[in-house]
């Protein structure tokens, strides 16, 4: 009797379908290689820029500060979606796609509203918002699938 | 495994600071297409010269948009020799085509950065992509 049940709780865990995205997965392993460079780059721009151009330093304090807050919160987004969409846990993602906005706004601030903005920046900020827009979609897909499930 | 792991980001990153290049000598062409011509220039000659390089700029996106592709697909994504052949062309033309950014090159120099650095890793993507979708051998 007991192995009967065991034996039936094994094959219909066997059974389960995975429900993990693949190309949410790697977009979230290339964005975290790409948001390195992403600050790496940032960094060496406002060092270039502090020094170069006359830049005001209550501009270049929010500058800095603005982007301490973006690694911050890209950080959580990431660990948030990364776990969300391996574990299938439909709240972890949910937290990761309302993190996004705050993200994308300082992606478009630094796009368009920063004090100078230079042409490299330019590029690198929209290819940030690119890596935002797929994975807002493809986590929506994702979320739809987990919520379908029937689980337990 | 962890020479994958370290040549799949180590290889989308080459990708997009050369993608980046090329998109920043779309916006800043004028002293490259000037170094191309005699000092005293028309408006026509100057118009043919920078379709010439607009053209060439076009075509490397297409190729990149074919590279991507494979990598994105998982055709070349794991697959060693690409890997390494991209990462090198790609490295190649980041640092060739900041040159041609800063020293102001000619635009015949553009075409053989593009011949080497960008037609060479989209012709065997083009190749790995025949062998498994065609031949239906295995990515890797």
């Amino acid at each position: 009797m007991a192995i009967k049940h065991g034996a039936r709780f094994f094959f219909s865990a066997g059974n389960q379908p995975i429900l993990s995205s693949t190309p949410l997965q790697l977009l979230f392993y290339l964005n975290i290689w790409y948001f390195a460079a992403f600050y790496l780059a940032e960094i060496l721009m406002f060092i270039y820029k502090g020094i170069i151009l006359p830049y005001p330093p209550d501009n270049l304090i929010l500058d800095v500060v603005l982007l301490v807050i973006l690694l911050a919160l890209e950080t959580l987004r990431i660990f948030y979606g990364w776990k969300g969409n391996l574990c299938e846990r439909s709240l972890a993602l949910c937290a990761s796609l309302f993190m996004l906005f705050p993200c994308a706004a300082l992606a478009v601030y630094y796009l368009l509203l920063q004090t100078f903005v230079l042409r490299l920046e330019f590029i690198l900020s929209a290819i940030l918002l690119c890596f935002y827009g797929l994975e807002l979609l493809l986590g929506l897909i994702s979320l739809s699938a987990f919520s379908r499930s029937k689980v337990y | 495994m962890s020479a994958i792991s370290s040549l799949v980001p180590a290889r989308f990153l080459t990708i997009i600071a050369h993608l980046v290049i090329v998109i920043t000598i779309f916006w800043s062409r004028e002293n490259n297409v000037k170094a191309s011509l005699p000092l005293e220039f028309t408006q026509e000659q100057y118009d043919s010269e920078d379709q010439k390089l607009v053209v060439a700029l076009a075509v490397t996106l297409g190729l990149f948009a074919i590279e991507l592709s494979g990598f994105f697909s998982g055709v070349s994504m794991f697959n060693c020799s690409q890997g390494l052949l991209s990462l090198a062309v790609h490295c190649g033309a980041s640092v060739s085509l900041s040159f041609f950014v800063f020293e102001m090159w000619e635009c015949w120099t553009y075409w053989v950065i593009f011949a080497v650095c960008s037609v060479l890793p989209a012709v065997v993507e083009i190749i790995l992509f025949v062998g498994v979708f065609g031949l239906k051998k295995k990515p890797l």
